[in-house]
């Protein structure tokens, strides 16, 4: 069996159980899902046509030699660099890298990309300043990319 | 709501915009543009139903409200190794977070928590499904064991950093308490 309708399944059920403990709660909990849906569809159409466009004009060869293992800690960098200026949402992040990966990118220069995505966004950047001042942003984004770096070092050890 | 469709217009019509010069410059390589997107939204589009349901019911049964309340009455060790295991299993986007972050700083949390609770949240355990099915099992376990002691890293280096060291503070094994800064 496919494991997308495996979790399709699972998620059906504790839908389930939720709507059979609280109709009301479930109806709040499916206008969630429906407001989070309307934004991530919009942004994992352009993904998956970005996604396209890289695997029909973009190289192994040019991945490869950007990302891959044979850049070393440089891919990682790159990685790290992409993602920080990538406008990109966790749930766009995965299937975007998984491109990267089949044209030949490394573990550690994935791992690099998906981290700083998540951890470093530029387009979040001016509210976490507003929230928590300037220093505390700046040590925020320098140190995990900083720490990122050495944890895609332990990924290249162990995935490579 | 408004603000929501709007942007989504936006993604839709860069999207077709980028797809229809590719289509105009080479047909062929239009429809592999095509046949591509197509093969990754089947591949994701069970998985991400599944990801929003699970999310919104994460949401609604466990408010993130409610948790980064009863979080930030913790102080201590404790405190930091909770701020960096349980926010990897909640949703909410930063503009929910960072408001709460603030307030509970603002009570007398430290600076620590809220660098562990945001480095935390980026794991993102609900989209582990996602990230399995597109990198593996292998990288995603191994990327989900790695946040923890990251986010207690970078908790540490910010207490380092950004907490302003009193007088009485001891040198070596330092406590982490919450009210020292008061």
């Amino acid at each position: 069996m496919d494991v997308g309708i495996i979790y399709l399944l699972v998620a059906l059920i504790l839908l389930i159980f939720s709507a059979v403990k609280d109709i009301k709660k479930t109806k709040e909990v499916l206008k969630v899902s429906g407001k989070m849906a309307l934004t991530v569809f919009p942004v994992l159409f352009l993904i998956f046509i970005l996604m396209g466009v890289t695997s029909v004009f973009v190289s192994k060869e040019t991945i490869a030699s950007w990302l891959g293992s044979g850049r070393g800690l440089l891919g990682i960098l790159i990685g790290e660099l992409v993602g920080t200026f990538a406008l990109v949402q966790p749930a766009a992040v995965f299937p975007f890298a998984g491109v990267l990966l089949n044209k030949g990118a490394s573990y550690s220069a994935i791992f690099g990309f998906v981290m700083t995505a998540i951890l470093i966004g530029i387009s979040t950047l001016p509210i976490e300043i507003k929230f928590f001042g300037k220093r505390f942003v700046i040590v925020r984004n320098f140190s995990t990319f900083i720490l990122v770096f050495f944890l895609a070092m332990i990924v290249e050890v162990i995935m490579g | 709501m408004k603000k929501i469709t709007k942007e989504a217009l936006i993604y839709i019509i860069v999207a077709v915009t980028i797809w229809a010069i590719v289509a105009i410059v080479s047909p062929s390589k239009g429809v592999l543009v095509g046949k591509v997107a197509y093969n990754a939204f089947t591949k994701a589009i069970e998985i991400i139903i599944a990801v929003l349901i699970i999310i919104g019911l994460i949401q609604v049964w466990i408010p993130t409200q409610t948790l980064s309340k009863f979080l930030g009455k913790e102080s201590g060790w404790k405190g930091l190794i909770l701020a960096s295991t349980i926010p990897l299993f909640i949703g909410g986007s930063a503009f929910v977070i960072f408001p709460l972050l603030k307030t509970i700083l603002d009570k007398g949390a430290s600076i620590a928590f809220v660098m562990a609770f945001i480095t935390a949240w980026a794991g993102k355990a609900p989209l582990l499904p996602l990230e399995t099915e597109f990198l593996g099992w292998k990288f995603a376990l191994l990327r989900f064991s790695l946040i923890i002691p990251f986010a207690i890293l970078i908790g540490l280096i910010s207490r380092l950093l950004l907490e302003k060291p009193k007088s009485s503070n001891t040198g070596g094994k330092g406590t982490f308490n919450a009210e020292e800064r008061r």
